[in-house]
């Protein structure tokens, strides 16, 4: 008996080394659901669009695809007009994620400080606008910002004023805070968590140090809040460079052609779709929209994890 | 780690061969003039889809009646909102390589483009060759490809000039009296001393109806399309500088508001306020105005477009939409039967009593038609302050237009219109130069299609 079981062990040392060579298909047993469908709704989309940003569709040739290799990139690289969306998203992003996110860190922190009556309220309803669906808060904006039929309108009337935030110039503006206020309320949620996953000990303990309010603030809320805004400036980004529902939306609102066919580049992936019939060139684009953005977030992310290890 | 790169670059490997068998399908469905494999309308039976909207809102009503006339038939209806929407669904259907509708409504311009590329029946083996006579000119003549029908006309649009004769008394115009684009020019300048505007043009993709139609009846052939040859010639054009010459003078001399679009909520707001006074556009309006601008009842009068020159009776057609049968419907027999008694059997009749704008000469020229007494007519009429609204439009229906040829990518030239021509209304640039810069992009964008492009 004692001399099987060490027989059995000898064997069991012996097999170690043997298993490391073999393959073993256990886990994978356990992957492959896992696998199938990431297969299916991840690689095979983003290889398809790969693969037919290669190719151009013409009409004139009874809409049969041809094989044009880098044709599409190099048409994209020299397209004004996506260019200009690209200049447009970032400019968006370069200022409105800023705000946004100021104005997110401040209100969990007055949320956070615990000295607000009503705070379940106003974290309600600062969250709300996230839940109402872009389309819809965008149609509302639009009715308050109309210089002609809609509240700004009225409040023209009533001042003898001329203002017309739908103009041109101001436009990018008028829908960075459709976006502000559509989202900060989400980055505050993110914001506010991380502030409560503080020990309460900590406080305590500031408080027979005798610390302010201020030093609290700056030595023990704020490297908490840090973590969680590598997170919020990755969405945020991604959310503003693929910038759509808000101008597709309001383009039927605004006085004339303000909105036009390429004013970002997911609207111009669309029209270039749906209307140019050329979802080969719209392929081409939104994997050169993809790749600027994941550059963007990965440098972002670097930077924080950087500022992180310090 | 190294299985799983195996894996990967076997499922990347698997993903192309799926691209490539997909692809492949689609070449095979492009070959242009398709024609049907089953045309015994005599005994077709089965179930049809039917993308459209439903201006008149009484589809259901004529499907009904439809079904109950041809037993073994149904149809389902999807109501697909609007002739933009329906053509990018159609797209997307015809792409995707399934599940496109067998019966489609298109607007007119569109039809030549999913007739090039062999999406939808030639309608010729069904007979439909035979109808030409019974329809207006103007309409059937858009819905040829290669001299061959690829749809038939729902409706026709002759370009109208509907005005609010409530702001036109307070600037004491007469109406009637506008007979030529030089009496309209005046009669803006006097409206727009009232606050008023004679009407808005934005230069957005919702004015390129007006803009073609307009144009149209100026005699302009801007674009002329010869097989895969086009010939674009939107600068020397002695049609076109008319119209841009006129537009221009409009533009500067601030007489017409150029911060609304067509179909927009403020445009619907200002018919209805009155600050809008008049549009141009297709005959079907009149049902539009009732339902936008019910604060206008009885204001509203329409009247035969003005003229380029005295005395002249050119018309022009604005829209106007068709009904076709796609080449992939596994009951293409039942859908021809479907649209023949839509557009030109009892279902005709159905559509014009729900404010379709005929394009059937019989019922145009039915005394039923322009009857005063007739419960549609009424109401129409009513709206229009008791003016005999049919017979005007059915007037225009009857004269004459010249040819005007679309371009195949009509969607686009629409979208691109937008983008380009609306520059001269924000005073960027004239709109001689905002037609140039069009021209090129159309010009482009044919090239990149495959077409042999040449701009004059």
């Amino acid at each position: 008996m004692s001399q099987q079981t060490s027989v059995a062990r000898d064997r069991g040392a012996d097999a170690i080394p043997v298993n490391k060579h073999r393959r073993d298909w256990r886990g994978w047993k356990f992957m492959w659901p896992f696998a199938v469908i990431f297969v299916l709704v991840f690689i095979i989309p983003i290889v398809y669009a790969v693969y037919i940003s290669f190719f151009k569709r013409k009409l004139a040739l009874g809409n049969r695809t041809v094989f044009v290799g880098f044709d599409n990139y190099i048409r994209l690289f020299q397209d004004q007009q996506f260019w200009q969306g690209v200049g447009r998203v970032a400019a968006f992003t370069v200022i409105q994620v800023p705000v946004m996110l100021v104005l997110a860190a401040l209100m969990a922190l007055a949320l956070d400080s615990m000295k607000l009556h009503g705070t379940k309220f106003f974290r309600i309803s600062t969250f709300l606008p996230y839940a109402v669906p872009a389309v819809v808060s965008t149609m509302i904006w639009g009715f308050v910002y109309g210089a002609k039929y809609g509240l700004v309108g009225s409040l023209n009337d009533l001042l003898g004023t001329h203002f017309d935030v739908l103009d041109p110039s101001v436009l990018l503006v008028a829908i960075g805070n459709i976006n502000t206020w559509e989202f900060t309320g989400y980055n505050m949620l993110i914001f506010y968590s991380a502030l409560s996953t503080i020990p309460h000990s900590l406080y305590e303990a500031a408080a027979i140090d005798g610390a302010t309010e201020w030093q609290i603030v700056r030595r023990i809320k704020m490297p908490e809040l840090r973590g969680s805004l590598a997170i919020t400036v990755i969405f945020s980004i991604v959310g503003s460079f693929q910038l759509f529902n808000e101008p597709q939306i309001l383009k039927t609102m605004v006085p004339g052609n303000a909105i036009n066919t390429s004013y970002t580049p997911n609207i111009y992936a669309y029209n270039l779709s749906f209307t140019a019939n050329d979802s080969n060139y719209a392929a081409a684009l939104a994997i050169v929209m993809a790749v600027i953005t994941m550059i963007i977030a990965y440098a972002v992310q670097l930077k924080s994890m950087k500022e992180q290890m310090k | 780690m190294r299985t799983a790169k195996k894996i990967m670059a076997a499922s990347a490997a698997v993903a192309s061969m799926f691209a490539f068998t997909a692809c492949g399908e689609s070449n095979t469905n492009a070959t242009p003039g398709a024609q049907p494999t089953d045309t015994n309308t005599a005994e077709a039976k089965g179930e049809i889809t039917f993308w459209g909207w439903d201006s008149g809102n009484a589809m259901g009503d004529i499907i009904a009646a439809f079904e109950k006339a041809n037993p073994g038939i149904t149809v389902n209806f999807n109501n697909t909102g609007t002739a933009e929407k329906t053509s990018t669904a159609l797209t997307n259907a015809i792409s995707a390589g399934k599940g496109a509708p067998d019966v489609v409504m298109l607007e007119d311009p569109t039809v030549t483009q999913f007739a090039v590329t062999g999406d939808l029946l030639d309608l010729t083996a069904f007979g439909a060759d035979k109808l030409a006579d019974d329809y207006a000119a103007g309409p059937w003549n858009k819905l040829q490809y290669n001299n061959a029908p690829y749809a038939l006309p729902i409706d026709s649009g002759p370009e109208m000039f509907f005005y609010n004769k409530a702001v036109f008394d307070k600037a004491g115009v007469d109406g009637e009296s506008i007979k030529t684009w030089d009496d309209y020019y005046e009669a803006a300048k006097k409206i727009r001393a009232t606050g008023a505007y004679i009407t808005n043009m934005a230069g957005t993709s919702n004015d390129y109806q007006p803009f073609t139609a307009q144009a149209w009846q100026a005699g302009a052939q801007p674009w002329k399309v010869d097989g895969t040859k086009i010939t674009i010639n939107m600068s020397s054009d002695a049609g076109l500088k008319k119209y841009t010459d006129f537009v221009q003078k409009l533009i500067d001399e601030d007489l017409v508001d150029t911060k609304t679009s067509n179909w927009s909520d403020a445009w619907n707001r200002g018919l209805n306020d009155g600050s809008i006074a008049s549009l141009t556009i297709g005959a079907w309006m009149p049902t539009n105005l009732i339902s936008g601008a019910p604060d206008q009842a009885g204001n509203w009068r329409v009247a035969q477009l003005p003229q380029w020159e005295s005395g002249k009776e050119v018309s022009a057609e604005d829209g106007g939409s068709a009904l076709a049968v796609v080449k992939s419907s596994a009951s293409q027999a039942a859908a021809y039967k479907f649209i023949e008694y839509l557009t030109h059997g009892d279902g005709a009749q159905l559509m014009a009593d729900t404010g379709t704008f005929p394009s059937l000469k019989k019922i145009l020229s039915s005394s039923a038609f322009t009857d005063p007494n007739n419960e549609a007519n009424k109401k129409t009429n009513d709206y229009f302050g008791g003016q005999n609204v049919n017979q005007v439009l059915a007037e225009a229906a009857q004269r004459p237009t010249e040819k005007f040829q679309y371009l195949p990518y009509n969607p686009f030239a629409q979208t691109a219109y937008g983008d380009e021509v609306s520059k001269a209304y924000t005073k960027e640039i004239t709109l001689a130069e905002a037609m140039k810069n069009y021209a090129n992009k159309l010009a482009e964008q044919g090239k990149s299609q495959g077409y042999d492009v040449t701009v004059e």
